[in-house]
């Protein structure tokens, strides 16, 4: 039960690039179609999964002052591994990721996963973990390509789709189409779970509120700073 | 003391087993890349070369010796005769190696052609090396080729001189191989 809830946190609750905001990185940059999208998060599963399983096995070993620099270790190891293997069975691939398939090593959600997950619980919940998470962002990638192919070049995973008279909207599939994209996403997911919220009889404001802060917690400490300011 | 040696121990026993892990994967996964590059990057720039191409240049590949390095060279046949070779060569380029595959007509030693492969110049302005108005320059040239700032015949693109003087140091390299290893090549594929 508690497996299948780790896996599927990641699928909307805690949807990586959209719900948690992590990894914009590659988000942004190689959407540009959704093959890319696609091929980008098959490679970050594989990374996840495996950089979960291994740092869930060694996490009682590790001596906590040195583990940032275990888990970089592991998880570029296991990139430098993906790399190796794109380039000698998905060569196209390799070329059009070009330089961000390194960078997957400095992806938040890797560390981000190991640092908060994977640390701290077993080897089962945390490839769950990774596996949701990956698919999540999986999906997350391949939707904003999508988008971003049918309506900046009218076709969906080469495909022509658009009918003959559509004409392309270039800037979607270049760099500032993306972060349209992206905000309109957000936005959407925001209303979407707005709604649900108003539906369920709950306070608007009150959620809106925890939204923009819940995460932050910094409020408490300014109103603390606040006043002891005051009392000075 | 005890902690700190542990984390020692941890951190090198970790980067040791990578270290293996990983060039044990270079190791079985090498033959592959080597084809694949062919295949996507090397055989794409022979086809633009030579376009009249009627064989499989990559397949026909042979290695030969030259200065006790390795070269391979991609022999090119069109009405069933052998007419050109291509090989690959490197020079300084602005952001590391630019990688030129050069084509040479046997008949009379001129250039057939010059193709980028694999170069990390700066995009938008020494990537420009890669595009036909500059490469398009060197067919039927004679060798060696020169930048016209040096006297030659080459313009080089503006704002790029060491980029442009990398694919020209390139094709000069290639073409000294080309002239020491022309008799060897002509007897291998002879017969």
């Amino acid at each position: 039960m508690s497996v299948l809830k780790e896996f599927t946190k990641g699928l909307w609750k805690e949807l990586p690039p959209f719900r948690l905001v992590l990894g914009l990185c590659p988000t942004l940059a190689v959407t540009n179609s959704a093959s890319n999208g696609l091929g980008m998060g098959a490679a970050v599963i594989f990374v996840l999964v495996l950089s979960n399983m291994i740092i869930s096995m060694v996490r009682h070993i590790i001596p906590a002052k040195v583990r940032i620099a275990c888990f970089i270790v592991i998880a570029a190891s296991l990139v430098v591994a993906v790399e190796l293997l794109m380039q000698a069975y998905a060569y196209p691939l390799y070329e059009r990721l070009g330089i961000f398939v390194p960078l997957i090593v400095v992806n938040c959600i890797i560390l981000g996963r190991a640092e908060a997950f994977a640390a701290k619980n077993g080897v089962a919940a945390s490839v769950a973990d990774g596996l949701g998470m990956g698919l999540g962002f999986t999906m997350s990638l391949t939707f904003l390509g999508s988008i971003r192919e049918v309506l900046g070049n009218g076709t969906w995973f080469g495909m022509a789709v658009m009918p003959e008279s559509f004409e392309p909207l270039r800037i979607m599939v270049q760099a500032p189409g993306a972060f349209i994209c992206l905000g309109l996403i957000l936005a959407g997911m925001n209303m979407l779970n707005f709604r649900q919220a108003r539906r369920r009889g709950e306070q608007a404001e009150a959620l809106a509120q925890q939204q923009g802060c819940g995460s932050c917690g910094g409020c408490t400490a300014c109103g603390a700073g606040a006043r002891d300011a005051q009392a000075q | 003391m005890r902690d700190m040696f542990r984390m020692i121990v941890v951190l090198s026993v970790l980067c040791g087993l990578s270290g293996f892990a990983l060039s044990y994967l270079k190791m079985i996964t090498a033959p592959r890349i080597e084809e694949q590059v062919l295949a996507n990057v090397q055989g794409p720039a022979i086809k633009r070369v030579f376009p009249y191409a009627e064989n499989d240049p990559i397949g026909e590949r042979r290695r030969f010796e030259a200065d006790g390095r390795a070269v391979m060279i991609f022999p090119v046949r069109s009405g069933g005769a052998l007419v050109g070779v291509a090989l690959e060569h490197s020079s300084k380029g602005y952001g590391g190696d630019v990688n030129i595959m050069v084509g040479f007509n046997l008949k009379d030693d001129t250039l057939a052609g010059i193709g980028a492969t694999t170069l990390k110049e700066t995009p938008g302005l020494g990537m420009r090396i890669a595009e036909p108005a500059f490469t398009g320059q060197f067919s039927g040239q004679k060798t060696p080729v020169q930048l016209s700032s040096g006297g030659g015949v080459i313009d080089g693109v503006s704002g790029a001189t060491i980029s442009s003087a990398g694919a020209v140091g390139a094709v000069n390299n290639a073409a000294a191989v080309y002239a020491r290893l022309k008799k060897d090549i002509l007897a291998a594929w002879a017969k």
